[in-house]
């Protein structure tokens, strides 16, 4: 663990149960820290597993899922090790999620008062009447206007924009000190997007530490010091985010690069990754990506992946950066 | 357009419906075999089946039951007097007016179905609820199992076995009757079985259904307990599509259950609306139709009322106060 990580993950391992058929391992080994008032980005397809380490340190996998190894620390003490009733108190109160959809994470039955305080409640933090008057103050603190009103309203009567903004509001009601932001941005529209990253960016600003899970780094380089790359449930790249997007080493991190339209403003060509990735029953050997990568040895990519320290704060795991470098 | 322009509107559309279903009813009856002479004059030993009865005798019951009146006048003498609530009186039963009948024999029936419904509830959401939350365990198949010999038991056969049991063997309640609070036990147990199973079912597929909604998920994260999550943000909306179910259910058995009121020698409204389609009895038959026409669609429009009250978006519909979108 790196002085003064915030969180600090070491070597998950999170698996899915099947039917008749042996447990998926949808994260694998995955490692990385998050400092106070800093961003990391965790970046990958759909299905490289990036959710579901997040979810796996909040405690909040779905039934079929289980942790078989690894530590998150937070403030000194193993998430994973401190079981529910200890991890609830940590759950929404110092560590806080944000969902791709404020549609679909906000329930459309109860209004906004009632989804903004009840944490403050369960947690203890405040009486009724100060949790309603914080929920007021966290939903004008991000940019929402005539709180005092739209705080008895319901999410489906607020615009997306504003909903999403009501979404981080009621994480942000309880103080977290660590913000975990699952593709906030994917499912509003381009304008929105762009206020909902300047609220997270002034967020981590103010010192919350923000873990921010995307598969658009053009997203991701807007705010985040640090880059994870993620590829069929495994860190592939780690690295300061403009180190990665100047110099990006994991030839999946420069097929990602390649792929985005307009990363860091380089105009070039959009070049996508040739196939797909793996279906997780069925993961290579050795390093997950060698069937798609154009510079794979074999057999030496199909049998072995080796993870090279190329920095400070930098690391690969691909042999081959060594002997290239 | 606001409630009352929507009341009005189902007001109406509820006076065409009872004019349909008068037509329609009177019309099968016009066409059904036999009526209400002729089968007094065979079960009154007068003629037989096959025979002709004395003219005179013929005469008599025909023009005492409006026979020879044309049958569009029948039906318009009828309906000037449903339009007042006042159906005439019964043939079968000649000595009472049918609304009395209803008056009297409704309460009975209503009383019944109430308690019925009311217990399968608090019988089927439990079950449902428990059984969601072991979603494929063998728990949730052997609960199910049972759920389903539940469903599949009429109500009839569940009144005859607890006859034998409750009655005839323990001796610990009435076989029948309908004098005191002791003679509601084995006939609201009898019904309420079926529509438990039923209730139960739905419960469980429609908890399963929000257990998989994000905000569920979202809930947990806040650091919910998993009790409260699933009670105020699972149950509760799993709740609101049970009313469209349970409603039919209420207003099915509120207009009677035929074997069962025979078999335990309750004097509702289902005995009267078999007895008086048995016998022709045209008045009792339109009367009780009609009723249960009104009741049916009196239910309906209650349902939707709550739907409204218990979903928000469902009430701003209309009236809503969208400010996006």
């Amino acid at each position: 663990m790196s002085e003064g990580a915030l969180l600090s993950v070491r070597e998950l391992r999170t698996t899915f149960r099947r039917d008749g058929a042996e447990p998926l391992t949808a994260v694998d080994g995955v490692s990385f820290d998050v400092r106070r008032g800093q961003a990391l980005a965790i970046v990958g397809e759909s299905g490289s597993g990036k959710s579901v380490t997040m979810r796996s340190v909040m405690g909040i996998l779905p039934r079929t899922a289980r942790i078989t190894g690894g530590q998150a620390l937070f403030a000194g003490r193993d998430l994973l090790a401190i079981g529910d009733k200890e991890l609830r108190k940590v759950r929404g109160r110092e560590i806080a999620m944000v969902f791709q959809s404020a549609m679909e994470a906000m329930n459309p039955t109860l209004t906004l008062e009632r989804q903004l305080t009840e944490h403050l409640l369960w947690h203890g933090i405040c009486t009724k009447a100060e949790a309603r008057k914080r929920a007021v103050r966290a939903l004008g603190d991000v940019g929402i206007p005539d709180p005092e009103k739209r705080i008895r309203t319901y999410p489906f009567q607020l615009s997306g924009g504003m909903r999403q903004r009501a979404m981080i509001a009621m994480a942000m009601v309880t103080e977290p000190a660590l913000l975990i932001a699952d593709e906030p941005t994917t499912a509003v529209d381009v304008t929105v997007q762009r206020q909902i990253l300047d609220l997270l960016a002034e967020l981590k600003n103010r010192g919350t530490g923000v873990i921010m899970i995307t598969h658009d780094l053009g997203v991701a380089r807007y705010f985040c010091d640090d880059a994870v790359v993620m590829y069929a449930g495994r860190v592939v790249e780690r690295a300061p985010m403009g180190r990665l997007l100047d110099d990006p080493r994991h030839p999946y991190s420069v097929g990602l690069l390649g792929s985005g339209v307009e990363v860091g403003g380089r105009d070039l060509p959009l070049r996508p990754i040739p196939g797909s990735p793996p279906d997780l029953s069925h993961r290579p050997e050795g390093c997950p990506f060698h069937p798609r990568c154009a510079q794979a040895e074999l057999p030496r990519c199909a049998t072995e992946q080796e993870i090279l320290t190329i920095g400070p704060g930098r690391d690969a795991a691909c042999w081959k950066v060594a002997v290239d470098a | 357009m606001g409630l009352a322009g929507y009341l009005g509107k189902r007001a109406v559309r509820l006076v065409l419906s009872l004019i349909a279903v008068s037509m329609l009813t009177f019309t099968l009856l016009q066409l059904a075999p036999g009526n209400f002479a002729d089968l007094q004059r065979v079960n009154s030993g007068a003629t037989n089946f096959g025979g002709v009865g004395t003219e005179s005798m013929v005469g008599e019951l025909e023009s005492r039951y409006g026979a020879d009146v044309p049958v569009w006048k029948q039906y318009l003498i009828f309906m000037k007097g449903a339009v007042v609530w006042d159906f005439g009186p019964s043939y079968k039963y000649a000595s009472r007016n049918v609304q009395d009948i209803i008056a009297e024999a409704f309460p009975v029936s209503a009383t019944l179905a109430l308690l019925a419904v009311l217990l399968a509830l608090l019988i089927a959401v439990p079950i449902g609820v428990f059984a969601a939350l072991r979603q494929n365990t063998k728990t949730d198949h052997a609960t199910m199992f049972a759920v389903t010999l539940g469903h599949a038991l009429p109500s009839y056969l569940t009144a005859a076995f607890m006859i034998l049991l409750f009655s005839a063997t323990l001796k610990l309640l009435p076989s029948g009757g309908w004098n005191g609070p002791e003679d509601l036990i084995l006939p609201v147990l009898a019904l309420s079985l079926g529509p438990a199973a039923v209730l139960a079912r739905y419960v469980r597929s429609s908890m399963l259904e929000t257990l998989r909604e994000e905000y569920v998920t979202a809930a947990l994260a806040k650091g919910g307990p998993r009790r409260t999550v699933i009670i105020r943000h699972a149950l509760r909306n799993s709740l609101i599509p049970l009313v469209t179910v349970a409603g039919p259910l209420l207003a099915a058995l509120m207009t009677g259950t035929v074997f069962v009121e025979a078999l335990l020698r309750i004097p509702g409204l289902g005995l009267y609306f078999a007895n008086a389609a048995a016998s022709r009895d045209m008045p009792l038959l339109m009367g009780t139709a009609m009723f249960f026409a009104l009741i049916l669609m009196v239910t309906n429009l209650v349902v939707d009322l709550i739907y409204g009250l218990l979903d928000p978006r469902i009430r701003t519909v209309g009236g809503g106060s969208h400010d996006g979108h």
